[in-house]
């Protein structure tokens, strides 16, 4: 990074310097510098939770950084509200477009302009049509639009505001691949009229495909910033990385781990296809623990629900113990020895407002009585769990909200084992928890492992992988795009195929 | 050809849906009774629902915006009684009718402030303020009725124009007159957007707080109107007036196709809803049975309808996201990740 000029490059159309944002405890933003010039595509690259989301919603002005300098269109900006960023030609195209879906196409475009006329705005939107050679009827309702329309909706959106700076948000990440095709030619048109694009994506083949320029983020700052044709996709894969990894080989020697006897597969799953993912075929072992690598989005949380029965697959099998459980109802799924530990603690997981021993017992009711529930069972249970995984709680009935999230994250675990007798699913099972709890929960799955369960777990933390695995796979696209065994796992090697560079480079049509 | 256009993409919409369950509604029971045909009986009814209507087309804007108010029954109550309590006190009746608007600006500005600045959800808001209104009324008549209000205030709800009052003939004019600010203002168009999607609405600059904040006041305004014709209509007020008027006006949009949800929604939709209530009641005058039943109707139209629209938007959006997740695994197939062979 020899980029030390403190000011800003008269002709930049976004300049920041040490910009610095924190949520409560959490630092998010540690020192970010960045610059967009005119006609600049800049992919912005990093795992989740490395503040990409962060900086642009400062940018937009939906959040105020707490420290540093920024300049739009050379005007220093202390902080600023989405109209006025609006004003000053930023456009942010979330990666969920934001349209309204009962209108049609023109209204959610003409949208929010405040001193224009109707008929003037109509008359500004078709020559901006014809001028981007785009046919789109604008009559129609904004609901009936694919995804790749609703984005070009949100671009002419931008584009009607005059915008100067774009910034795409996964714009790819829900398209097909001629949608992809047509989105990357708009892209190449708006970069030669000389707006400057930020382009956050996962997949590090469209940086080479699209951009001029590439930033790393990583733990919230910037660790690569280059043009792109100063780059290969080892550079990139190593900018992804913690910089204490040794990079090659970094698999330390697990001699405590010896191979699990091979005996049968618990769960097997045949050329399983579903809602976001195809073709996945793969097994796990009693007593190993399956390492599932993959950013997010990549089809594996779905592959999980599918799994667990609670969306439908649509073809393919599922075999436990050599039986079919295909299309079982969730319930049924459970009663046969699956557990599941969502990605989302607070969309799925807890009970807020009930306390840790009802948490607990959640799933296993059934067993602890016919119409009332023995409680003394329940307060044993509870209490079992609590003991052995060290959670700290004041007493059985406090509440789980008020616990820390590691604390919750082992009361969860605890209530998917009181069904889970054979296979565990854990989807992220350390995002957002701490260190310390982060290693009790890493014991608890050595633990259970050593006691023949069979884990799967889900991962965007590659260090996680490592830590835990046996054996491992990565998704890329919905898609299984490796497999490794026992000696192959490394970060670079996940990482590379999570963001799904090819094995030799080599790079597909 | 834009003619035939315009009347296929009327008769798919959620109004005609309407107009067609009230015509129905018409002719199954005009076939049991043919008198219930009458142009007399067809006018008793779309007369008779003016107070419905005008209070529908106010609480129309409020779902519309994407939350609920039922507060309009105390507050149609409330504006009732202080403007008869002034009428029969011999008031001037342009005074009483600018209190009353003053008790509905009053309300929806407690209504607005809550549910857009302080963060209420509306539900809970609107019902506080429901109970407090309700409470006043009680307060300010003594819990005694109303009543001996001079003749020719009573007399103004039966002139008309023909077979049409003209307080009916007030509430077509109101109803298009929303319209086109609904349609044609920006402010009524922010209305809808905010409904619509309030995150994308922030997102354009849309001033979301005032937004909603006008709507709940023209709500209750509306639903003060809907007290002063009360009050001539009925020629006397009880503590109780306005009564349960929040969930048949919430029922009548609901039929009348608004969405509750938000952001779908016509002012001629709110109309018809309001005709089919105030038709409902003479229904069962009609058919020899038991108006108690009146408003269990009311609620079993209200949830069969928006159970209906609900399951209907359900299957909609799973479908919408299984399309979505499919396009993504189709997305990029000829990628650099064809590591198929290398699955040892």
């Amino acid at each position: 990074m020899e980029r030390d000029e403190r000011a800003a490059s008269a002709e930049a159309l976004v300049s920041l310097r040490g910009m610095r944002k924190a949520f409560g405890q959490n630092m998010v933003l540690r020192s970010v510098d960045l610059d967009l010039a005119p006609g600049q595509v800049l992919a912005l690259i990093g795992g989740n939770g490395a503040g990409k989301s962060t900086l642009m919603k400062i940018i937009m002005g939906i959040y105020t950084h707490d420290a540093g300098e920024m300049w739009i269109a050379g005007e220093p900006i202390a902080q600023h509200k989405p109209a006025q960023a609006l004003a000053r030609g930023v456009y942010l195209v979330p990666q969920e477009p934001m349209l309204f879906p009962n209108m049609t196409v023109e209204e959610n475009i003409t949208m929010g302009f405040q001193h224009q006329k109707r008929s003037e705005l109509r008359a500004r939107l078709r020559a901006l049509l014809e001028q981007m050679g785009w046919r789109m009827d604008v009559a129609r309702k904004a609901d009936s639009l694919s995804i790749a329309e609703q984005q070009l909706v949100e671009i002419l959106r931008g584009l009607m505001r005059n915008a100067r700076v774009l910034i795409l948000d996964e714009p790819t990440s829900a398209l097909t691949f001629s949608e992809v095709q047509s989105l990357f030619r708009t892209i190449v048109d708006l970069k030669q009229r000389g707006i400057g694009i930020i382009y956050i994506t996962h997949r590090l083949n469209e940086v080479f495909e699209i951009a001029t320029h590439v930033a790393i983020m990583r733990d919230g700052a910037i660790t690569l910033y280059d043009e792109v044709h100063g780059v290969t996709h080892d550079m990139l894969v190593k900018g992804l990385l913690p910089p204490d990894s040794k990079g090659g080989e970094t698999a330390p020697a697990r001699p405590a781990q010896q191979a699990p006897v091979r005996q049968e597969p618990l769960l097997q799953a045949e050329h399983l296809s579903g809602y976001g993912f195809e073709d996945v075929s793969f097994c796990v072992y009693p007593g190993e623990v399956l390492g599932l690598a993959g950013v997010v989005g990549a089809g594996r949380t779905e592959l999980a629900t599918t799994l667990i029965g609670r969306d439908r697959a649509r073809s393919g099998r599922v075999l436990l113990d050599g039986k079919d459980i295909t299309g079982l109802s969730t319930r049924a799924v459970m009663d046969r020895g699956l557990g599941y530990v969502a990605e989302d603690r607070f969309l799925h997981g807890i009970f807020r407002i009930a306390d840790v021993a009802a948490n607990t017992s959640a799933g296993a009711l059934p067993c602890l009585g016919r119409v009332f529930l023995d409680a003394k069972a329940e307060r044993e249970m509870a209490a079992e769990y609590v003991d052995s995984f060290h959670t700290k709680v004041v007493s059985l009935r406090q509440m789980l909200g008020a616990l820390s999230g590691g604390n919750q994250q082992k009361v969860i675990i605890a209530r998917a084992l009181s069904t889970a007798q054979r296979l565990l699913i854990l989807d992220e099972p350390t995002r957002g928890i701490d260190a310390g709890a982060r290693r009790d929960v890493y014991a608890i799955i050595r633990r259970l492992k050593a006691e023949g369960l069979a884990i799967l777990l889900i991962s965007s933390d590659m260090e996680e992988i490592v830590e835990l695995s046996d054996r491992a796979i990565t998704m890329f696209c919905g898609r299984l795009n490796r497999t490794f065994a026992r000696g192959e796992i490394d970060q670079d090697r996940l990482m590379a195929a999570a963001f799904g560079v090819p094995k030799e480079g080599e790079r597909g049509a | 050809m834009p003619k035939s256009n315009l009347l296929r993409r009327f008769a798919k919409s959620r109004e005609f849906t309407a107009i067609a369950f009230i015509v129905l509604l018409f002719l199954g029971v005009g076939l049991y009774k043919p008198n219930f045909l009458s142009l007399q009986n067809i006018m008793l009814c779309l007369n008779g629902s003016v107070v419905y209507t005008v209070a529908a087309l106010g609480i129309a804007l409020v779902i519309i915006c994407g939350e609920i108010d039922v507060s309009v029954g105390a507050t149609l109550g409330m504006a009732a009684a202080v403007s008869a309590t002034m009428i029969r006190d011999g008031q001037p009746w342009a005074l009483a009718i600018a209190a009353a608007l003053g008790v509905g600006v009053l309300v929806g500005l407690v209504n607005g402030l809550g549910v857009a600045v302080v963060g209420i959800p509306s539900i809970i808001c609107t019902l506080g303020v429901n109970g407090i209104v309700r409470g006043l009324i009680y307060v300010y008549s003594n819990g005694k009725w109303i009543e001996n209000l001079p003749f020719a205030f009573k007399a103004l709800a039966q002139g008309g124009v023909g077979e049409l009052t003209y307080f009916y003939l007030f509430a077509l004019v109101a109803m298009a007159l929303l319209h086109l600010c609904l349609r044609r203002t920006r402010r009524g168009r922010y209305l809808a957007a905010t409904g619509d999607n309030v995150g994308g609405a922030v997102l354009l600059g849309i001033p979301v707080v005032a937004t909603k904040v006008i709507s709940f006041v023209a709500c209750s305004v509306f639903a003060a109107i809907g007290g002063l014709l009360y009050v001539s209509r009925v020629g006397f007020v009880t503590p109780i007036a306005g009564n349960g008027y929040e969930m048949k006006v919430i029922a009548a949009c609901v039929l009348g196709g608004i969405s509750l949800s938000g952001g779908v929604g016509s002012m001629l939709g709110a109309a018809v809803g309001a005709a089919i209530m105030a038709s409902i009641s003479r229904v069962l005058v009609f058919l020899d049975f038991p108006t108690d039943y009146d408003n269990t109707i009311t609620g079993i139209l209200l949830i069969t309808v928006v159970v209906a629209d609900a399951l209907l938007q359900r299957r909609a959006a799973e479908q919408a996201r299984r399309l979505r997740l499919n396009a993504k695994t189709a997305a990029r197939m000829g990628g650099g990740e064809k590591g198929g062979e290398r699955l040892a």
